[in-house]
């Protein structure tokens, strides 16, 4: 397990090392400098490709730290499924819908999903997202998309 | 600056409303298992962006040393730190909650933190100004060797497995490096992005690390705290009880808050690894070392002053060389800088009114806490009690909106996506968090002074070592890379069994 933990992990970092070196391919030189913008994501990127090495040797020689804890169960696996993808909503929908309801609606769900009522998540989601309306609208003056709301906008 | 203008602090009714608010707020999360400082301090930053600089670091400060003691409390009561910092001493104060003093411990943990916190103040006030004459003469290379250090000290420090400390400090430094480079102006990384040209906003990145990073964990795992029957003690007798011990401990909290201070300023090493240390000392010097981890009040004493007087000291490079020492302190200076601040020696002249208000609001924060950390520890079977269904939703939504407020832009949700995700994988993958947040906050730092000074050398790297101070700092870092290379073949040479030894003694590092 922490065997191909580890593969994943260093495998990872050195598709990232590649994608570094192959994004500042591109990264202009100026002859009179020896050194230009692409150093730093060369130096970096050769160093996570060594990381990555070190981290295969320590899987090999059975050295890796093992996991901090135990693997989530399958509803702790939805749980966290359930709030990523209720951030890409979020992240989505905000400047459609507008602040209000996309965070009654974000609320509602995430109440639902760390196991409260129905009832709970209702409260929440309308008191939660009025209090925050204020904090942020109202306090301290953020504009904050009114998306489907904007006609009782004040 | 003067002991006048660091104490005048308390009377400024802003500072005073503001310390004494964050105070509550950090006793609240630091209690709550699983809401760590930093994630406390993380959520607090989107505030602190509508606050002068000044306010903003008192605000900060006030958060993180409440929040560091009240992880005590759901240490004592439910054998889960609030957070890591409280991990070293959890089975004693535990034991001693379950044999019905839980007030007690607590205040005993209370007063121990505060005169840690205060203990650590005055090293800091001392230290700092002597310190920060002698960098006034940096150069470039000198900035750029200490930055460096603090790097490599970093990832000394910041877990069992150097392959995976630096590994964390690369994934840092690459995040560093996207924006408009220093060398040419050329955009890096940014996809075609403007947003992107100023590289990825702080803000939402260390909501992403810390606290999404942390609802997602607690999503996956976390379970409703059980808070058992307890029998307490009543508040006044507990209060002179909790005095009593302290005074009889005052060798201890000296000798820990000390060390605490020392250890907090060491850039990667944070309250955590100073609680660790100081109760490992403490074990060692006491006269009953078999008692430790069965509930005795000796380590409870050692580590809680050791970790408040951390949280002083990680300050200390912060402020003088603008080499955080914590990941709290990164996030601060992450704050300060985008306020247009530059921690640094120059910070001593060009700002004093910062520098006595970051230390007075230490003080204040210390001595406020013995009220808010009091009335935490008097309420702490009701806070504990709230249900994760009500704290969990109001985090994110916090955490989302918070970060969408300093730039105005959908991105910085999708940076708290990216960076919350990579957070957890690295986690997963036993990554320690620590090294990566300091290398976003200085690869920036390290790649101007680098240039700067090639240029000045046209290209000779011997020219890094020519000054006296640049040679020392270099050499100490090379020192430094030689130990971590040295350590980690040692590891992987001798395999598991070693291993297996290390880990034990330096598991807490990785709780964090």
């Amino acid at each position: 397990m922490t065997g191909r933990r580890d593969i994943l992990a260093g495998a990872a970092l050195i598709a990232l090392a590649l994608a570094m070196i192959w994004g500042a391919r591109g990264f202009p030189s100026i002859r009179a400098m020896a050194y230009g913008p692409d150093l730093f994501p060369n130096i970096i990127a050769g160093g996570l490709i060594l990381s990555a090495l070190g981290i295969f040797l320590e899987a090999f020689r059975g050295a890796a730290p093992g996991p901090d804890h135990e693997g989530p169960d399958r509803r702790g696996a939805l749980s966290f499924v359930g709030i990523v993808l209720l951030v890409v909503g979020f992240a989505v929908f905000l400047p459609i819908l507008g602040f209000h309801v996309a965070a009654a609606l974000t609320l509602m769900l995430s109440t639902r999903i760390f196991g409260g009522s129905w009832m709970l998540a209702t409260i929440l989601a309308v008191s939660g997202s009025v209090i925050l309306h204020y904090i942020f609208y109202s306090f301290l003056r953020v504009v904050l998309p009114w998306g489907v709301l904007a006609p009782v906008a004040w | 600056m003067d002991l006048v203008s660091i104490l005048s602090v308390g009377l400024n009714p802003t500072i005073l409303g503001t310390v004494l608010v964050c105070t509550l707020y950090g006793a609240f999360i630091g209690s709550m298992p699983g809401l760590t400082a930093t994630m406390a301090v993380a959520l607090l930053v989107p505030f602190t962006w509508f606050m002068d600089p000044v306010q903003a670091a008192a605000a900060i400060v006030a958060t993180t040393t409440t929040a560091i003691f009240a992880g005590d409390i759901s240490g004592a009561l439910l054998k889960i730190p609030g957070t890591p910092a409280s991990a070293a001493y959890v089975e004693d104060s535990y034991r001693l909650a379950q044999s019905g003093q839980p007030r007690t411990t607590l205040f005993t943990a209370l007063f121990a933190s505060v005169a840690g916190g205060v203990i650590g103040v005055v090293i800091l006030v001392v230290a700092t100004p002597q310190l920060a004459d002698l960098s006034r003469q940096f150069s470039s290379d000198e900035v750029f060797w200490l930055a460096t250090l603090g790097l490599s000290c970093a990832v000394f420090v910041g877990g069992p497995s150097v392959p995976r400390n630096f590994a964390s400090l690369f994934i840092g430094l690459a995040i560093a490096t996207i924006g408009i480079d220093v060398a040419v102006g050329h955009p890096r990384y940014t996809f075609g992005n403007l947003e992107l040209y100023d590289g990825v906003s702080f803000i939402p990145a260390m909501i992403g690390l810390f606290a999404l990073s942390e609802l997602l964990r607690n999503a996956a795992l976390g379970k409703e705290a059980n808070l058992a029957r307890l029998t307490v003690e009543p508040l006044w007798g507990a209060v002179r009880a909790a005095g009593a011990e302290f005074r009889r401990r005052w060798v201890n909290v000296l000798r820990s808050a000390s060390g605490g201070t020392v250890i907090g300023a060491l850039p990667g090493a944070g309250a955590d690894i100073a609680a660790w240390i100081a109760y490992a000392v403490s074990r060692r010097f006491s006269r009953q070392p078999e008692a430790y981890g069965k509930g005795h009040i000796e380590g409870v004493v050692d580590g809680g002053a050791a970790n408040n007087a951390a949280v002083a000291g990680a300050w200390t490079p912060a402020l003088v060389f603008g080499i955080p020492g914590d990941s709290v302190t990164a996030i601060a200076i992450g704050v300060l800088m985008m306020k247009g601040l530059t921690p640094g020696p120059g910070i001593f002249t060009s700002d004093p009114v910062l520098v006595s208000t970051i230390f007075g609001s230490f003080l204040l924060a210390n001595i406020l806490m013995l009220l808010t950390g009091g009335l935490a520890v008097s309420l702490a079977t009701q806070v504990l009690r709230v249900p994760r269904a009500v704290l969990m939703p109001l985090i994110l939504l916090l955490a989302l909106i918070g970060g969408y407020a300093i730039t105005g832009s959908v991105l910085a949700i999708w940076i708290i996506l990216v960076l919350g995700l990579l957070a957890t994988g690295m986690t997963w993958a036993s990554i320690p968090l620590a090294p990566a947040i300091l290398g976003i906050v200085l690869g920036q730092i390290v790649e101007d002074n680098f240039m700067v000074s090639m240029m000045k050398a046209q290209g000779d790297l011997t020219e890094f070592f020519a000054r006296d101070v640049a040679a020392v700092l270099g050499g100490l870092t090379v020192l430094i890379w030689a130990a971590l290379l040295i350590r980690a073949g040692l590891t992987i040479y001798k395999g598991p069994e070693d291993f297996r030894r290390k880990e034990d003694k330096n598991d807490r590092s990785q709780q964090t």
